[in-house]
């Protein structure tokens, strides 16, 4: 552990460390060279193979795998580096943008000419204007260095890399609705297959990754894939950004090898959680991951373990704390709020499931709550996502995990929230739960007796039992 | 050859066809509800309603591998070895979901509502669905608008397919509609000062699943399950789409497209969408008429046959000349049978083509699959759709006839300018159309270049107004036959309504005037066979027996029967909401 060496953020503390000169007298566009005039595409293609670099974005896809599914015969590639960061919480690729854009022009260069793309756009975030900015001006810079333009160092490959501000919307990370805005359309995904390598932006195919997917591209040249696999845990290797957030006295992002557990990022990095008091839940990486209650803080937070604990994946590896003050129930309310306000709206499942959970959180947190909603969410969440294949992207899993987590292990805490939490103007009319009971509106709130037995279904359409003729 | 398994059972796709799941079980008899799905356009799965579970046999060992989730039945090819399972408990869970999803914001106004009898929420509400509701919540009310002069959205309604959106940008290619906003609060709407205004526009409406596009011309005049559908041809231009006609109480409510992949597709245009108001037009002639003391007078129908009967014949007799206009909205058995009739008084007897009516240039939408459709599984191409600037549905089988008794084609023209300088001893001229033809001092005329002038006509016109014997005949409502349109394809359009008081169908005012064995009504089918017998233009039809060919019959070269040439209809627009394919 104390043998690690942190190479992404290598930089970042250096003064000036956005310069172009900076970066090259601290060894920078060695990997670059090295790959474009040494090496050839494929082998590059083997060698992020051989490493086992998974992506960072957070479905934790092996990256050389993606880029072998490219077509073979394509004429055109395009590359699209996915900057959307909007995970909330999440803050590791504004500090790559933002303190060292170099390494991320390098990393472009050298995937770029990896997957014989010759057009690179860098999709940022709307909010991250200051990245934009920096971005920007690294670009200018590289290519007056030559870096960029026609035929990069000697080897006939050229490159061009545009920055693209994002549309302000978490669907457009999702990477066919990052498409879908680059190409000028609403951010909607699309339906997979095909994906993006076989035909992606402007029916193209089209790489899309990561900003710190890219970042590890240049180390890996630069070191080897044996350097890359003796860091992290089996299936997991490499370096990876963690950020912290939340309850704990100190929110940073630090780089370390993939597999430390929650705890050591609080304790370790954090300062511990604030106010001295204790964690009771945690987010392991990105809210859409779902929650990790306080008994599963030593789980490692790497790709295979955390899934382990009902967790949806590493995500983004952004930590939040939650800590022993704060109710599940607010943590859940926030939660769907984000997702009802992001979701796209183009799947029915997603588009009402995530406005149905926020409306009955409203309503249990303003003290109308029953403990039936927590079943009726809970059936919704199973339900939801392309985990059950209900929805065309993640964002509905990411809706879903939040509560199906908490449904297993908060769920004592929840009912206990509902029961003091009560007020009686709050409920459901009664219109509405007889609707819920499926009792007859028409019978309701009448003077005859409720039916004692559930109301048929009719059959067939335009056959009702109760009309028909001569029965 | 593909055999794929539905629900246990194996069936065998011919060669070369290529399906999805949706269409290879409704091949077959499976239903699997949809909403978003339509074959013209781009596969975006977005209702979810279609989810199946696939998977597939392995041809060797004939294990059979399921995908451990749901999916999409638009987005899955029927390929060989494919699995389809629509009916097992997950399925029919999943659909209830949805239902009930798609319910949550839904205003159960179907009693007020136009869709409802032909609407697939209600269909499948009753097939799918739950008739509980566990949404306790405060329900989203997303605004009413008017997407143009013609079209209003209750966005209330709406369940987001997206249809007329990718109508907008794949068909028409005029992208007018869009949506706007995210999530719950997603609306479909115009961009400000550019309505839903093109040619085509009233197909949103057809193609709304439920009943959040309302054509306002049709908006709660009445309620779909009073009108009879007729099968019609559409006799605005010279396309010749199929449509269906709806008929209550003796007026048509509207016209919609009805499939035909030879011709129109899944589409009609607005202008032809809009023609049926002519059929309850008031000012139709309401009987008709005698000259006597130079003013028409209504006369019995008997007595007005009559009397152009008699005088014809004793003109004939005289050997006097006489010419006859044949109108190009006259079906192809009435311009056979009118033809025949006056060839048959003189055979020196002149045949004029009547106007045809010529408005703008045609104007073609060339529909663009690569504006959407990445990921393309219904294997359809979409084809390009005209709007003819000939405003008539019968030139070409009018010419035909002409040809077959004349050898030529006198235009009208010719023979106006025949009458004004030797007039001719009787005439008779023919119209019909969407709106009055012989309207002016130029027709007028033509009542001084014959000494008897017969009009059969619909139409109170000038010229008429001047004839001898005013024929009452049929709007296009109201008679039944072939017309040929403009690729030469013979399309049979049934009667949607029965004829005015006061006229008959042109059909038996011929066969009357004709003096034809029987002398009274004649069934259209029975002067078509007659007329294949005898034109050759028409040798096509010989071969024909049993019932029309539901997309008609091309008369210049055969046709092979297309592999996947089968009847489209959304389920909710099939009667009690199930499809049948006949073959
Ligand atoms: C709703 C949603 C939002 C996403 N947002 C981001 C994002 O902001 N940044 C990102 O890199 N990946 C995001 N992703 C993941 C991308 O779809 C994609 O997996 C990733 O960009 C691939 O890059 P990688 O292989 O380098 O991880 C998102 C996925 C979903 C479903
Ligand atoms: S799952 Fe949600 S966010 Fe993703 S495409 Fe469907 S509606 Fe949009």
């Amino acid at each position: 552990m104390a043998a690690f060496e942190p190479v992404l953020t290598r930089n970042f503390a250096v003064e000036n460390s956005q310069s172009l000169k900076v970066y090259e007298g601290r060894g920078g566009y060695q990997a670059a060279k090295k790959a474009l005039t040494t090496m050839s595409p494929d082998e590059l293609v083997q060698l992020v193979k051989d490493s086992e670099l998974r992506g960072r974005g957070g479905a934790g896809f092996p990256t050389g795998l993606k880029w072998s599914f490219l077509p073979k015969d394509r004429a055109e590639t395009f590359m699209c580096v996915n900057g959307d960061e909007s995970e909330p919480a999440t803050f590791n690729n504004r500090y790559l943008l933002e303190r060292d854009p170099h390494q991320m022009i390098e990393g472009i260069i050298i995937s770029c000419f990896a997957t014989r793309a010759s057009t690179a756009y860098l999709y940022n975030r709307f909010e991250y204007i200051a990245a934009t900015r920096v971005m920007e001006r690294a670009i200018a810079e590289a290519r007056a260095a030559g870096y960029l333009g026609k035929n990069i160092f000697g080897s006939g490959f050229d490159l061009e890399i545009y920055v693209h501000r994002g549309a302000g919307a978490y669907i457009c990370g999702e990477e066919t609705g990052l498409i879908e805005s680059l190409e000028g359309k609403r951010g909607w995904p699309r339906i997979k297959p095909p994906f993006p390598a076989v035909e992606g932006a402007f029916r193209k195919p089209t790489v899309v990754n990561n900003i710190e997917t890219l970042c590890c591209v240049p180390h890996i040249v630069e070191r080897g894939a044996d350097w890359f696999k003796s860091i992290g845990t089996p299936k997991s290797y490499g370096p990876k950004l963690y950020t912290i957030s939340g309850h704990v006295n100190k929110q940073v992002c630090v780089e370390l090898p993939l597999g430390v557990t929650t705890r050591q990022l609080i304790e370790e990095h954090a300062g511990g959680v604030w106010k001295g008091r204790k964690a009771k839940a945690a987010v392991p990486g990105g809210i859409s991951m779902g929650l990790l209650s306080a008994d599963e803080l030593d789980v490692p937070l790497d790709f295979e373990e955390i899934r382990k604990t009902g967790c949806l994946g590493l995500g983004t590896a952004a930590v939040t704390v939650i800590d022993d003050q704060t109710p599940i129930m607010d943590v859940l309310y926030n939660t769907c709020r984000f997702f009802a306000h992001e979701s796209c709206g183009q799947c029915t499942p997603c588009r009402e499931g995530t406005t149905w959970f926020y409306k009955t959180m409203k309503r249990i947190k303003a003290g109308g709550g029953r403990l039936e909603d927590l079943d009726v969410m809970e059936q919704l969440a199973k339900n939801l996502g392309i985990t059950p294949g209900t929805t065309i992207c993640g964002l509905a899993d990411g809706a879903a995990w939040p509560i199906k987590n908490a449904m297993t292990k908060f769920r004592p805490e929840l009912e206990e929230y509902i029961r003091s939490h009560q007020q009686a103007d709050k409920k459901p009319t009664a219109l509405q739960e007889a609707i819920f009971r499926g009792v007859s509106p028409s019978l309701f709130d009448s003077s005859l007796p409720e039916p004692s037995e559930p109301l048929p279904g009719p059959t067939a359409p335009g056959h009702n039992p109760r009309v028909s003729p001569g029965t | 050859m593909a055999t794929i398994i539905i629900n246990g059972t194996e069936y065998t796709l011919p060669e070369g066809e290529r399906l999805n799941a949706i269409q290879a079980a409704q091949r077959f008899g499976v239903e699997i509800p949809y909403y978003c799905w339509h074959p013209a356009l781009s596969v975006v799965a977005n209702c979810r309603m279609c989810e199946i579970q696939v998977g597939s046999k392995d041809p060797k060992t004939g294990e059979i591998k399921m995908i451990p989730k749901m999916v999409p039945g638009c987005q899955t090819p029927a390929k060989d070895g494919t699995v389809i399972v629509t009916d097992s408990p997950e399925v029919r869970s999943h659909q209830a979901m949805i239902m009930e999803y798609l319910l949550i914001n839904h205003p159960l106004d179907c009693p007020v509502c136009d869709q409802a009898g032909q609407c697939g929420l209600q269909d499948y509400s009753y097939r799918h669905g739950q008739a509980i509701h566990r949404f306790v919540e405060e329900r989203t009310v997303n605004p009413r608008k008017d997407v143009s002069d013609q079209i209003q959205l209750n966005m209330d309604r709406c369940i987001m397919c997206t249809r007329c959106v990718r109508f907008c940008r794949e068909i028409t290619r005029t992208n007018e509609l869009q949506v706007e906003r995210r999530g719950n609060h997603a609306e479909i709407t115009i961009f400000p000062d550019r309505p839903l205004d093109n040619p085509m526009a009233g197909n949103v409406v057809d193609l709304c699943p439920v009943g959040a596009l309302l054509d306002k011309d049709f908006l709660h005049k009445q309620r779909y399950w009073f009108n009879d559908q007729h099968s019609s041809v559409c006799t605005r231009c010279s396309t010749g789409c199929n449509i269906v006609a709806e008929e209550n109480r003796g007026q048509i409510w509207r016209l919609r497209a009805r499939y035909n992949p030879k011709v129109n597709d899944y589409w009609i245009c607005d202008e032809g969408r809009s023609s049926y108001k002519s059929a309850n037009d008031a000012n139709l002639l309401p009987a008709m008429y005698l000259r006597e003391g130079g003013q028409p007078r209504e006369a019995p129908v008997d007595r007005a046959l009559d009397t152009a009967r008699t005088r014809l014949k004793e003109i004939a007799r005289q050997g006097g000349t006489i010419a006859a206009v044949i109108s190009p909205f006259l079906t192809v058995e009435e311009a056979y049978l009118l033809a025949s009739y006056i060839k048959g008084l003189s055979g020196e007897a002149v045949l004029a083509l009547g106007p045809v009516p010529v408005v703008g240039e045609d104007q073609t939408f060339a529909p663009d699959q690569r504006q959407g459709r990445t990921g393309d599984t219904s294997f359809v191409v979409p084809r390009p759709f005209t709007i003819r600037a000939e405003k008539c549905p019968n030139r070409n089988g009018v010419e035909r006839i002409l040809k077959h008794f004349q050898g030529e084609v006198i235009p009208i023209d010719r023979l106006r300018e025949r009458a004004a300088s030797t007039p001719f001893d009787a005439l008779y001229i023919t119209g019909g159309g969407h709106e009055p033809a012989y309207e002016g001092q130029e027709w007028t005329k033509l009542r001084d270049g014959a000494k008897f002038l017969v009009v059969q006509d619909v139409w109170p016109t000038d010229l008429a107004g001047t004839a001898d014997v005013i024929l009452s005949s049929a709007t296009f409502a109201e008679k039944a036959g072939c017309y040929v349109n403009a690729t030469g394809r013979l399309q049979y359009a049934s009667a949607a309504l029965p004829p005015r008081d006061g006229s008959l169908p042109d059909l038996d005012i011929l066969a009357i005037l004709a003096e034809r064995p029987g002398g009274g009504p004649i069934s259209s089918r029975d002067v078509l066979s007659e007329l294949a017998g005898q034109v050759p233009a028409f040798a096509a039809v010989r071969s024909l027996d049993g019932p029309f060919p539901e997309f008609g019959l091309p008369l210049d070269g055969s046709e092979e029967p297309t592999p996947g040439m089968f009847r489209y209809v959304d389920p909710w627009h099939a009667p009690r909401g199930r499809v049948s394919l006949a073959t």
